[in-house]
């Protein structure tokens, strides 16, 4: 009896043993994830703001710079990184307490030139696209100004990049202030900065986002005609603004047109000289076609063409059928041509086709007698 | 076996047979025609290629931007020979015509169209018999006006094209594009109308290389030319017997 006793005693410790194993175990896997969404309280973050809070805190760079030192706070707090629990040193990988490393860098933008490589352990994609860039090529050319990352999303204060979408083409207008103020002005700026328009395009709709091309090259120009027949000849889209989305269609039908296509499939790096959208609807300054603004209003038309054909005289804007297809109101000229060709053409072919088939079926039909006779 | 020789009168031999031929086309038309043939052939050539510019076919021919200026002049040296040609058989013929010295058989007469009405009938079998011709049957004159015209149209809408700045100083821009749809149209009604009804009449009907030879022999004309036969054997002065003639021996 007592030794069945003990045993059960030993079997009733070894499940206590067991049991706290299991508890520890629980305790120790999943608490950790609720745990885990305690963290992003930012441990690190409050331990450098306890200095770095400090708004006099700076240095001097030994350019003599001064380098602020300072973060604020609130801005960092509401930063996107922030909030999603990444701290500190997932960027500023070389400080790993205090006293911090020597820093090396002679200028604030050698370190913010520096310090973007950070941003490539996370976002690599977009990094490699950078690579690529016109923005790329000018700090390569020796342009330290050109922007990386942080120069346009922030670097602390880094937030949801297009809320509102405005944001974006005021942070391009940040370096690019005549094409921004060009843009604001313009049909497609106005509509976004006025009423926050959701489907004018900003400026990285047309030039792309972080792998921007040189928009001066032959490739950039002989493709705009497709750049904006992404909205233009969209009929949906267009019929939200009483807009045709056939423009793009007959462009393609014009000289111009087929110049522009032939050229984009088959030598895209050489520069052609027909116009494409912007050649005469302005690039960044575009307005509508009723606008007496517009480079396309039928008072600047002339000056427009003048461009490329410098002696046109004030008949010549006339010989421009407009996107429009044709028709007895805008281009009697083209509609009567087109309606005798119709005609005449088949007239010319039938007539044809039946007399001398006619002729053919005679002479045989001679022969076929001549033969049995 | 059939032997082709020119020989004079005298060395005629004996069971040799002497076909008279008949002067159709006098050396200077032979040349405008071969002039015009291969101006338009070059015009047709190089016209395609740019007007189907957006054809696979086509960009083979024009594959680089240069073979494009290349083609576009040659393009323009042909229109300016064919131009011309053109003007030389205007003026050289108005000054025949008004010296009396060219008949103007190609002008349309009313026997033409009752001629064009009995081929009908011959050809839906109503009539046993062609109608009969002088030198240029309705055919014939329909080919020539055709062309003519055309050749006027293209020449026009042509240079409207090729000039746009310049025409646009005194005529309205509009006609520009309505100039370039005509002259690429154009183009196709002649290459239709050339493949089809004059291939066909010069090559397959009947083998007629008078344009090019000058000439139509005695059987030729009284087939096809019957009441000119008949006229120049009324005229029988008219006749250069004793020259160009063919033997066939037999």
């Amino acid at each position: 009896m007592a030794m069945h006793e003990g045993l059960n005693i030993r079997f009733l410790k070894l499940l206590g043993y067991f049991s706290l194993l299991i508890v520890v175990f629980i305790l120790f896997s999943l608490p950790t994830r609720l745990v885990g969404a305690e963290t992003k309280k930012q441990e690190t973050e409050h331990y450098c703001l306890s200095c770095h809070s400090n708004p006099d805190l700076s240095m001097e760079l030994p350019d003599g710079e001064t380098l602020s030192l300072f973060i604020s706070p609130e801005t960092i707090e509401n930063s996107t990184h922030s909030q999603e629990g990444i701290e500190c040193e997932a960027c500023h990988t070389e400080i790993k307490g205090y006293p911090h490393p020597e820093i090396e860098y002679k200028s604030k933008r050698e370190l913010s030139r520096a310090y973007y490589l950070s941003c490539r352990k996370c976002h690599s994609a977009n990094y490699e696209k950078t690579l690529d860039s016109i923005h790329a090529k000018a700090a390569e050319a020796g342009n330290l100004d050109a922007p990386v990352c942080t120069d346009c999303h922030g670097a602390h204060s880094i937030q949801a990049f297009d809320q509102p979408r405005a944001i974006v083409s005021k942070t391009c207008g940040r370096c690019h202030e005549d094409v921004f103020d060009q843009y604001i002005e313009s049909i497609h700026g106005g509509a976004l900065i006025g009423e926050n328009n959701p489907d004018v395009p900003l400026c990285t709709d047309c030039h792309g986002v972080h792998n921007i091309q040189d928009p001066g090259s032959p490739q950039f120009h002989s493709s705009t005609p497709d750049l904006c027949a992404g909205c233009h000849a969209d009929p949906e889209l267009m019929q939200k603004y009483g807009l045709s989305s056939n423009v793009y269609n007959l462009y393609e039908l014009s000289w111009h047109g087929v110049d522009v296509s032939v050229y984009k499939a088959m030598w895209p790096t050489i520069r052609h000289e027909s116009a494409v959208c912007t050649d005469c609807h302005g690039i960044h300054n575009i307005r509508s076609a009723q606008d007496p603004k517009s480079m396309v209003y039928p008072d600047n038309l002339l000056q427009t063409c003048q461009k490329c054909h410098k002696d046109a005289s004030p008949n010549w804007t006339s010989a421009w059928t407009g996107h429009n297809e044709i028709s007895l109101e805008r281009t009697p000229y083209l509609f009567y041509v087109k309606q005798f060709y119709i005609t005449f053409s088949r007239l010319v072919l039938w007539l044809s086709i039946a007399y001398v088939g006619l002729q053919l079926l005679r002479s045989i039909v001679n022969r076929v007698r001549r033969s049995i006779a | 076996m059939n032997r082709e020789l020119n020989m004079d009168k005298s060395q005629v031999a004996k069971g040799v047979r002497i076909e008279r031929t008949f002067e159709r086309f006098s050396l200077g038309q032979r040349w405008e025609h071969l002039l015009i043939l291969t101006s338009v052939g070059a015009l047709i050539l190089t016209g395609l290629p740019q007007k189907y510019r957006a054809a696979a076919w086509s960009q083979l021919i024009l594959s680089t931007p240069e073979r494009v200026d290349l083609i576009r002049q040659l393009h323009h040296i042909a229109a300016v020979v064919l131009l011309l040609v053109v003007f030389y058989h205007l003026g050289h013929n108005l000054y025949l015509l008004l010296k009396r010295e060219l008949p103007g058989d190609i002008f349309p007469v009313k026997e033409d169209f009752r001629d064009g009405w009995g081929m009908i009938k011959y050809l839906f079998f109503l009539s046993e018999d062609k109608p009969v011709y002088w030198k240029y049957n309705f055919e014939q004159k329909f080919t020539y006006w055709f062309v003519f015209l055309t050749l006027g149209a293209m020449g026009v809408t042509g240079i409207i094209v090729w000039f746009p700045i310049q025409v646009t100083q005194f005529l309205p821009g509009a006609i520009i594009p309505a100039a370039k749809l005509a002259h690429s149209t154009e183009a196709i009604v002649l290459t239709i109308y050339i493949v089809i009804w004059h291939v066909y009449h010069v090559h397959i009907e009947r083998l007629n290389l008078s344009m090019f030879t000058g000439r139509l022999s005695e059987a030729e004309m009284q087939e096809n030319h019957t009441l000119e036969y008949k006229r120049m054997i009324m005229e029988k002065e008219n006749i250069p017997e004793s020259q160009e003639t063919k033997i066939e021996a037999d």
